[in-house]
């Protein structure tokens, strides 16, 4: 799910892809996009004063909201981002 | 013994009735009984995709009320060997039937059809649930479009609540030209976001729109739309195609292997 180095003039399909993944994590958590970016952003902020992280490698996600469990299992809402280890050492 | 399959998307125009006229008769050139059911009640349109709509007597809605026999409504296709229609009704709507009629109606079938096609309305109401009600898996149609994708996984979400038996993804309407400029996403893109199997990728293509005009389904014809339809096709009945190289001139096959984690 990185981001792909796009050379060409357009990168609306870009756009259209990360506004997608967004749009899918609002829709199946049932947490609006508006509060979905402030997370990021927020989490960002903290995270960036413990290590350097590329806010573009922050992903939100809702993971087995469609899988084939019970109905009404709740699903599990996540934020990841690469790990590297020389990151979170004391600058 | 049949396999049903419901064609569903979610999103109106995206290609469902298309994609169930294809691969309907793509199906029967294989040499195989195929039956295509239209549950769209009111908005029928598989009849004129077709070029069968001069020939309907009886519909769907006329089989579930007992106005007739199965026999009466089904409209066999001259064209193409063991192919058959169920048409649905133009002057009811989605409330005319029900989904416990519909998966009788389904199981009637199953012992004269190896395949049995039920072309989904538009939307997530009542028309949708009279479709999925028979099916054991589930060909979601989608364009590399904002509101399509969105709606299309909010069906998969539908169908996976609804323990549909397996659930495979066509992209249709690519046009490279435009995934090579980042103005469009890709099939790949697609499958990432929808996280769903792929079973065929079919490129926008002028024919299918003087296919639908003529009423003569694409599958014998000479174009790009009909290859990706006749590789859906031999995909679906077990042989592994790779998907086709999209690209406006003809080039070699591009296995795309990642994509098809299925037969």
């Amino acid at each position: 799910m990185g981001q792909t180095i796009c050379f060409h003039k357009s990168n609306s399909g870009e756009i259209a892809r990360m506004r997608l993944k967004l749009l899918l994590v609002s829709d199946q958590s049932h947490i609006s996009p508006g509060i979905l970016d402030r997370l990021r952003d927020d989490v960002t902020r903290v995270l960036s004063g413990y290590a350097q992280v590329d806010a573009s490698r922050i992903t939100l996600g809702v993971r087995k909201h469609r899988q084939q469990d019970e109905p009404g299992a709740e699903p599990i809402f996540y934020i990841s981002f690469p790990l590297r280890q020389k990151y979170l050492e004391k600058t | 013994m049949s396999e049903v399959m419901v064609v569903t998307s979610g999103k109106g125009g995206v290609g469902k009735t298309t994609t169930t006229a294809n691969i309907g008769t793509g199906l029967a050139l294989l040499g195989y009984s195929v039956v295509l059911i239209d549950t769209d009640i009111g908005l029928r349109n598989l009849d004129v995709v077709m070029g069968l709509e001069n020939r309907i007597i009886y519909n769907l809605v006329d089989v579930v009320e007992g106005n007739c026999r199965m026999k009466q409504a089904l409209i066999r296709d001259k064209r193409y060997p063991n192919l058959y229609l169920l048409p649905s009704a133009q002057t009811r709507d989605k409330t005319s039937v029900n989904p416990g009629q519909m998966k009788k109606l389904v199981d009637d079938l199953r012992e004269d059809f190896d395949y049995i096609l039920l072309d989904c309305p538009a939307g997530i109401e009542q028309g949708f649930r009279n479709a999925i009600a028979g099916a054991d898996r589930a060909l979601v149609v989608t364009t590399p479009e904002v509101s399509a994708i969105r709606d299309a996984d909010r069906i998969i979400g539908l169908l996976e609540a609804e323990q549909m038996g397996s659930i495979d993804l066509i992209v249709n309407r690519i046009r490279m030209d435009m995934v090579r400029r980042g103005d469009m996403m890709s099939v790949e893109d697609v499958a990432d976001i929808l996280a769903v199997d792929i079973i065929g990728a079919v490129p926008d293509d002028e024919d299918v729109v003087i296919s639908a005009n003529q009423g003569e389904p694409l599958s014998d014809r000479d174009s790009m739309a009909g290859q990706a339809y006749v590789n859906i096709c031999r995909r679906l009945t077990g042989d592994a195609v790779p998907l086709m190289n999209l690209e406006p001139h003809r080039g070699i096959l591009v296995r795309i292997s990642s994509l098809l984690k299925r037969a």
